[in-house]
């Protein structure tokens, strides 16, 4: 299955209910990318405001994936697509799910954001929280442009990257736990910021997923629960023949 | 191809068959030696044409066949029809390459877009602020790659003579300014500008503003303070009595001026629509009117004309300060004698709250500019009359973040009017709301 073969269809109007699909499914992408930089912002410039913006903001998220749902039941109902349509819809669905808990996570960051924002500023300015947010962010857009491009090379590395997002949260973790050791009155905010890239962390792996149905959606192969070297090697062996 | 040359290509084959009729004459058989020159005729014929048709499909860059006659014509027509088609395709190519080269070196990103969004042709500028890909991203949708949910707003809205700005997705630090400017046959230029300078200089400088005055605020308290107690005190030098009121009236001035500035730099901060609380205009004008009568000059009159009840869905207090800078303004500017209307209206379309004064009036060539800060009409008026000059600047913004436009009409000495619109959206009835 060529990548380009998903927009030819001999029936336009049913091009175009699926090229509609997917810009939603893109637009709710768009609006997650959002509401986690902002929630990021939020923590990092100490800005309960926007944080609290933000938290309120998720209904949106929400909304968006009841209303792809209910289009793509339409579409499997009136059109009975098959094939690479077909696993294209199967792949939208499961996208939602995991974007509507991106946005979830956002809104923790945000509420726990708002709360820190009143709170005395660490020493180290949430330096390694904002790198951990750089990954996080740059996974989910380049999942999403994957998403928009079927582009099977880029889901496979930015899947990759989620191995990266562990180490930092990892990472992060001994250091908390070396603050709370230090100085007890911290481990209020450290807990809290336990929970923030612990938050951050599952955006990594629902980014992962969505990499996985970009596969799926462009080769036809569930690599879900398999190891990402494995995956390579069948996509290249695949490729490889004519 | 001339005339005589088909007689020629007739008389040169009736002459060859003349030969073979001939040639065949002493053994009897001419027909046969006639047949013999036809075939022979027939296969240089078909020889030709098959040469002919493996030049003209360019086979083996086959040169074109020798030929005479009507054939060597024919051939040296086409290839003159050819070269003449290589030479504009050349030319044209060759423009078409500047052009592109031209709108490549454009410092701003340059996208063109079809009817449906799909990209046709992109600049590396636009390919660098967008993160667009040369080789797989003709023929995406644009707003599956630039999915800030402001963008997408702004390409669905159909509106498009403003520009929008985003910030990117990946570097928050860098904003763009994006324009759709549609051409031809549904098909748009997109025109993305890197627009951070800009931004950071507009933050920095609502950050002054703010900030000074606040830092200006506590001072002047302690002046106005001093002043107030320095005025009432009775063993005051006579003599100064006069210089300590002016310096009393001006640092009331330089407070209520400062007060404005922080509440155009709040109104600036907060973007967006403003808040849906139901507002009770009506008692609004009712209070606004009260007010208004304590410092009327005597004979001048103050009409109230509601014909509406319906509630307006905003903020209370941003447009309570609108509408009594609205009716303050009216109250300056109206002398002795004049009457001024309060009007508070309803239709299917949306609301109108209006005040027409019969006071000077305002000259055309001003209108225009009145809600720009600190603009005076005249400014030895307005500074006798004591205003900030920021006050049309704040009932522009609020009526801004109410979805609402402010109209001014006016003729000069006869009063004007200020109207403010609310849309639909922004109005609730009283039943709906008890």
């Amino acid at each position: 299955m060529e990548a380009a073969d998903l927009s030819h269809h001999t029936s336009r109007r049913f091009n175009e209910d699926l090229e509609r699909v997917r810009s939603k499914v893109l637009a709710m992408g768009g609006l997650v990318e959002e509401q986690l930089a902002g929630a990021l912002n939020a923590l990092i410039d100490g800005d309960s405001q926007l944080g609290q913006a933000i938290a309120k903001k998720d209904y949106q998220v929400n909304g968006m994936e009841v209303s792809i749902d209910e289009e793509c039941s339409r579409i499997l109902a009136t059109r009975a697509p098959a094939a690479g349509d077909l696993r294209m819809i199967v792949a939208t669905i499961k996208t939602i799910t995991d974007l509507e808990r991106i946005g979830d996570e956002c809104e923790k960051i945000a509420l726990i954001a708002a709360r820190l924002a009143n709170d005395e500023r660490p020493a180290d300015h949430y330096r390694e929280v904002k790198h951990l947010g750089r990954i996080t962010r740059t996974m989910v857009h380049q999942a999403l442009d994957a998403f928009a491009r079927l582009d099977a090379e880029l889901a496979i590395t930015t899947a990759r990257s989620d191995r990266v997002v562990d180490e930092e949260y990892e990472a992060i973790q001994r250091q908390s736990i070396t603050f709370m050791m230090e100085d007890p009155r911290s481990i209020r905010r450290a807990l809290d910021i336990m929970w923030v890239v612990r938050a951050m962390e599952r955006i990594g792996d629902h980014a992962k997923n969505v990499c996985e149905y970009v596969i799926y959606m462009v080769h036809g192969k569930d690599v879900r629960h398999t190891s990402l070297e494995r995956v390579e090697q069948e996509i290249r062996s695949r490729n490889a023949r004519p | 191809m001339s005339l005589s040359l088909w007689w020629w290509l007739a008389a040169r084959v009736s002459a060859a068959l003349v030969v073979g009729f001939l040639a065949g004459l002493p053994f009897g058989y001419p027909a046969i030696g006639v047949a013999v020159v036809a075939v022979a005729v027939l296969v240089r014929m078909l020889y030709l044409l098959r040469s002919t048709q493996r030049w003209l499909r360019g086979f083996n860059n086959a040169a074109p066949p020798d030929a005479g006659g009507a054939w060597g014509e024919l051939i040296g027509l086409v290839a003159r029809l050819q070269r003449r088609k290589q030479y504009h395709k050349r030319r044209l190519m060759r423009l078409l390459r500047e052009l592109r080269r031209s709108t490549a070196a454009i410092p701003d990103g340059v996208v063109v877009l079809n009817p449906q969004g799909e990209i046709l042709w992109f600049n590396r500028m636009a390919a660098r602020l967008l993160h667009l890909r040369a080789r797989t991203d003709v023929g995406l949708r644009i707003e599956n790659l630039v999915r800030q949910p402001e963008f997408i707003r702004y390409m669905r809205s159909g509106e498009y003579t403003l520009p929008v700005v985003v910030s990117a997705t990946i570097d928050k630090d860098l904003f763009l300014q994006i324009h759709l400017v549609p051409y031809g046959d549904g098909q748009s230029l997109m025109l993305v500008r890197d627009v951070t300078r800009a931004q950071r200089l507009e933050a920095m400088r609502k950050d002054f503003v703010a900030n000074a005055s606040h830092e200006l605020r506590s001072p002047l308290t302690v002046i106005a303070g001093y002043l107030e107690s320095l005025g009432q005190d009775p063993s005051l030098d006579p003599a100064l009595a006069g210089p300590v009121a002016e310096m009393r009236r001006q640092s009331t001035r330089m407070t209520s001026i400062i007060e404005d500035l922080l509440s155009l730099s709040r109104l600036e901060a907060g973007d967006g629509a403003a808040e849906r609380t139901p507002i009770d205009v009506v008692g609004l004008i009712e209070l606004l009117h009260r007010d208004l009568g304590a410092r009327l000059a005597q004979g001048t009159r103050v009409q109230v004309d509601i014909t509406s009840t319906v509630r307006l869905l905003g903020d209370e207090a941003q447009i309570h300060s609108a509408f009594a800078n609205l009716v303050d303004n009216a109250a300056k500017y109206t002398p002795q004698g004049g009457v001024i209307t309060l009007r508070w209206s309803s239709d299917a379309t949306g609301a109108l709250f209006s005040v027409q004064d019969t006071g000077i009036g305002i000259g055309p060539e001003h209108i225009p500019r009145l809600t720009e800060r600190f603009y005076r009409v005249d400014p030895g008026r307005s500074r006798a009359t004591g205003g900030s000059g920021l006050g049309l600047a704040i009932v522009k913004h609020v009526l801004q973040r109410h979805g609402a436009t402010l109209e001014i009409t006016s003729s000069e000495g006869h009063g004007s009017t200020f109207s403010c619109h609310f849309p639909i959206d922004r109005l609730v009835t009283e039943s709906r709301e008890a």
